[in-house]
C-alpha cells in the first residue's frame, strides 16, 4: 500500500530540511575567509593538471577490461561466504578450484603481456 | 507491497530502451551499452519474479538470485570480449562507427 | 553435496576441461618447439571424451535436474568431439603461416567443444543461458582470431554484436519462463504448463518462445537471424568456419529440439506455425542468395542456412510417440550426422585450396581437376551430398527429414524443401563446372599436407559407407531420441 510509505516521506522531508538549514546557517553566520588552497575540489588531494575532457589513451582499455573481469568473479564469493559454514570442506575445495582457474587466467595474461605498458 | 506488475513494467521498459539503442545506434560502444540494460532489465525481472513466485520445487527457492548473479558476471564477460573486439577494430580502421565496418557486403 | 558418482557422470566435460586448462598451460611454460604437440593434446582430449561416453550410466538427472545425462545428449557430444577432432586437424596447417599465437587457438576451440557438450545436456534455464553464452564467446574469439587481418576483425564484430542482441533477447524469454514456474527446471515448467489453464500464462509462454527462438535461430543460422553467417563465413578462419557451421549448429538443433519438445509441448500447434514459416523463409532464402555467390566460403555459408531449413523440417515434423521409422526426430539426428561428414570434408578441401594458393573466389577454381586431381574428384562427392543426391549419406538425411514431414501431413513444407533442393544443385555444380570444364591459369599441381589429405579422404569414405550401409547411423539416431519417451510426461 503506499500510505505504508508515509514514513519514509516524512524522513524524507526532515532530513532535507535538516541539511538545507544547516547550509543555510552556516552560510549565514560563519566567517568567510577564501584561499587557494581552501578552493581546490579536494583539500588534501592532488594537485589538479589538464582539462577533464581531454581523450583517454587507449591502453587505458586493455587494463579496463581485465578490471572489470576480475573484479566481477569476486560475486560467485559472495553465496559461498553466506553458505560458508553448510559448504564446509566441499566449498572450500571448490572455490580453490575455482580460483586456481582463474589464476591460470592471470598467468596468461601476464605472460602474453597483458599488464605491459608500452 | 508494490505489485509485481510494476516491476515488470519497468524490466519491458528498460529491455525495450536496450533493444532500441542496440538497433538503433552506430558507434560499437552505444551498442555495447544497449546491451547491457537489456540485460539488466533482465535481472530487474529476476529478482521481482524470485521475491514474488515460491517454486514448488525447493531447490530452486533462490533460483532467481542466482540466476541474476550469473547474468551480472557473463555481462561483464560479454563486455570484455566486446571491447577487445572494438580495440581490436578500432586500431586496424581507426574507428567505432558500425556504418564504416563493411569490408564484407552482400 | 554431489557424491563421486555425478562427477563420473560429467567425464567428458571435465575431461576436455582439463585438457583446455593442459594446453594453456603447456602454451605458457614450454619452449617454442614443445608447441607443435598442442594440437595433438587437443584431439586427445576429444577421443578421451568419447571413449568414456559409452561406460555412462544413462537416462537421469544430475545437479537437481539441471544437467541430463541422457542417449541424446551423447549423439550430440560424440557430434561436437568428432567436429572438434576433423577442425583441429585442418587447423594445424592453415595456422602455422598466419599466426604466432597457436596455444589460445586450441584453448577455445576445446572449450567451444565443451559448451556444445553442455548445450546438449541442458535441462535447466540456467544452464541453457550459460552454455549458448559459452559457446559464443569462444566462437567470437575464435572467429577474429586473426588480429592482423581487417577481414577477420570485422567477422568478429558483426557476430558479436548479432549475437549480444539474439542472445539478450533470449535472456529475456528466460527471464518469463522463470517467473511461471518459479522452478529453473524444464520439467517443472512443463508441468505448469500443463496444469494450468490461465490464458495469460499461454500468452506468455508463446511470447517466451518466440523470444528463445531468437537465441536458437542465431546459433542455427535461421532466417531472420542469419545475417552473421555470410560475412562470418567469408572473413573468419576457414577451419572456425568448419567448426561453426556443424559443431554451432548440432548443438543449436539439439538445444531447440530439447525445449521444444521437452518444455512446450503444450504448445504445439503454435510453435509449428511458427517454425513452419521460418524453415520455408530459411531454406527458400538461403538457396535464393546462394546463386548469386562468387566466393566459395561466402556460398558454402548461404548453403548452410538453406541446410538449417531442411533440418528445421525434421524439428517440426518430430513425432515421439510414432513407431514409423519416419519420426522427424531422428532424421534431424541423422541429417546432423550427415552434414557433419560433408560439410567439414567439403571446409577442408577449400582450406586445403587456399592453403596452397590463396584462391576463395569460384573462378580461381578453374581447372582445379588439372591441379589437384583427388581433391576435385572428392568436391563432387560432398556436393552430391550436401544437394541430397544418391549413394550419399546427404541422401539419407533427407530421405528421412522429407519421409518424416510426408508422414505427418506436412506435404507444402516437404514440396518447398525438395524445390529448394533442386535449385541447391545450380550452384553446388557451379563450382564442379570451374573445377572441371574450364582451363586452369596456371598449371601447377596442388601441394596438400598428409594429414589434410588423410582427413578428407576420411570424410569422403564415411559420406559413402554410411550411404551404403545406413543401418548403424539409423540405429544411433533411434537410440539417440530414446529420452524423449522416457522424459515427457
Amino acid at each position: 500500500m503506499p500510505i505504508d510509505f508515509l514514513p519514509i516521506l516524512v524522513m524524507i522531508a526532515v532530513v532535507a530540511a535538516f541539511a538545507a538549514i544547516a547550509l543555510i546557517l552556516s552560510g549565514l553566520t560563519g566567517p568567510r575567509r577564501p584561499t587557494r588552497a581552501k578552493l581546490e575540489p579536494y583539500e588534501s588531494g592532488m594537485p589538479p593538471f589538464g582539462s577533464a575532457m581531454r581523450r583517454v589513451s587507449i591502453k587505458y582499455f586493455l587494463t579496463a577490461v581485465l578490471f572489470i573481469l576480475f573484479d566481477i568473479e569476486i560475486i560467485f564469493f559472495y553465496p559461498w561466504a553466506v553458505l560458508f559454514r553448510q559448504l564446509g570442506l566441499f566449498g572450500l575445495i571448490e572455490m580453490g578450484i575455482f580460483i586456481l582457474i582463474l589464476l591460470v587466467g592471470y598467468v596468461y595474461i601476464w605472460r602474453k603481456g597483458g599488464f605491459d605498458w608500452d | 507491497m508494490i505489485p509485481l506488475q510494476y516491476f515488470l513494467l519497468l524490466g519491458a521498459a528498460m529491455f525495450c530502451l536496450g533493444l532500441y539503442g542496440a538497433l538503433a545506434r552506430r558507434n560499437a560502444i552505444a551498442i555495447l551499452i544497449g546491451i547491457e540494460l537489456m540485460l539488466n532489465a533482465v535481472n530487474i525481472n529476476l529478482v521481482a519474479f524470485w521475491r514474488y513466485i515460491k517454486p514448488a520445487n525447493p531447490a530452486f527457492e533462490l533460483a532467481g538470485q542466482v540466476f541474476a548473479l550469473f547474468v551480472i558476471t557473463l555481462a561483464a564477460a560479454e563486455a570484455g570480449i566486446g571491447l577487445a573486439l572494438v580495440i581490436a577494430i578500432y586500431r586496424s580502421r581507426d574507428t567505432v562507427n558500425v556504418e564504416d565496418v563493411n569490408l564484407m557486403k552482400w | 553435496m554431489p557424491d563421486l558418482n555425478t562427477w563420473l557422470l560429467i567425464s567428458p566435460e571435465l575431461i576436455l576441461t582439463v585438457f583446455g586448462l593442459l594446453i594453456i598451460v603447456i602454451d605458457l611454460v614450454g619452449r617454442e618447439k614443445s608447441h607443435a604437440v598442442l594440437p595433438w593434446v587437443a584431439i586427445l582430449g576429444f577421443i578421451l571424451a568419447i571413449a568414456t561416453i559409452p561406460y555412462l550410466a544413462q537416462d537421469q538427472t544430475i545437479f537437481a535436474g539441471m544437467y541430463a545425462i541422457d542417449k541424446f545428449a551423447f549423439f550430440f557430444k560424440a557430434i561436437g568431439a568428432i567436429g572438434g577432432i576433423l577442425t583441429v586437424l585442418i587447423s594445424i596447417d592453415f595456422l602455422r603461416t598466419r599466426t604466432p599465437a597457436k596455444g589460445d587457438f586450441y584453448l577455445l576451440l576445446t572449450f567451444a567443444v565443451l559448451a556444445t557438450m553442455m548445450m546438449a545436456s541442458s535441462t535447466s534455464l540456467l544452464m541453457i543461458y550459460l552454455s549458448i553464452e559459452f559457446l559464443s564467446y569462444m566462437s567470437y574469439l575464435l572467429a577474429g582470431f586473426l588480429r592482423e587481418d581487417k577481414k577477420s576483425n570485422e567477422a568478429a564484430i558483426k557476430y558479436f554484436l548479432y549475437g549480444a542482441v539474439t542472445s539478450a533477447l533470449m535472456l529475456y524469454g528466460l527471464s518469463l519462463l522463470y517467473g511461471i514456474s518459479g522452478s529453473l527446471n524444464l520439467a517443472d515448467l512443463t508441468k505448469q504448463f500443463a496444469a494450468s489453464s490461465d490464458l495469460s500464462v499461454k500468452a506468455l509462454g508463446i511470447v517466451s518462445f518466440t523470444l528463445l527462438l531468437a537465441g536458437f535461430g542465431f546459433k542455427i543460422s535461421a532466417v531472420p537471424f542469419h545475417q552473421w553467417a555470410p560475412d562470418v563465413y567469408e572473413g573468419a578462419p576457414t577451419p572456425v568456419v568448419a567448426f561453426l557451421s556443424v559443431g554451432s549448429k548440432a548443438a543449436g538443433f539439439a538445444l531447440l529440439l530439447r525445449v521444444a519438445l521437452t518444455a512446450f509441448p503444450t504448445f504445439h500447434a503454435e510453435w509449428i506455425a511458427l517454425l513452419s514459416v521460418v524453415a520455408m523463409m530459411t531454406m527458400t532464402l538461403g538457396n535464393l542468395v546462394a546463386l548469386q555467390q562468387t566466393n566459395v566460403k561466402r556460398l558454402l555459408a548461404y548453403s548452410s542456412i538453406a541446410q538449417a531449413g531442411y533440418m528445421l523440417i525434421g524439428v517440426i515434423a518430430a513425432n515421439v510417440s510414432g513407431a514409423s521409422p519416419f519420426m522427424g526426430l531422428n532424421g534431424v539426428l541423422i541429417y546432423l550426422a550427415a552434414y557433419l561428414f560433408t560439410n567439414l570434408g567439403a571446409f577442408v578441401i577449400v582450406v586445403a585450396i587456399e592453403n596452397a594458393t590463396g584462391a576463395v573466389e569460384i573462378p580461381e577454381y578453374a581447372g582445379l581437376v588439372k591441379r589437384a586431381p583427388l581433391l576435385a574428384a572428392l568436391f563432387v562427392v560432398f556436393f552430391l551430398s550436401l544437394a541430397g543426391i544418391p549413394p550419399t549419406v546427404g541422401f539419407i538425411g533427407k530421405f528421412f527429414v522429407f519421409g518424416a514431414a510426408l508422414r505427418e501431413g506436412f506435404l507444402l513444407l516437404a514440396a518447398v524443401g525438395v524445390i529448394n533442393s533442386v535449385i541447391s544443385v545450380f550452384y553446388y555444380f557451379s563450382i564442379i563446372r570451374a573445377a572441371f570444364f574450364e582451363e586452369p591459369k596456371d598449371a601447377t599441381l596442388i601441394r596438400v599436407p598428409g594429414v589434410m589429405t588423410a582427413s578428407v579422404a576420411i570424410c569422403a569414405a564415411l559420406v559413402l559407407l554410411l550411404a551404403v550401409f545406413p543401418q548403424s547411423l539409423i540405429d544411433l539416431a533411434g537410440m539417440g531420441m530414446g529420452m524423449f519417451g522416457i522424459a515427457r510426461p
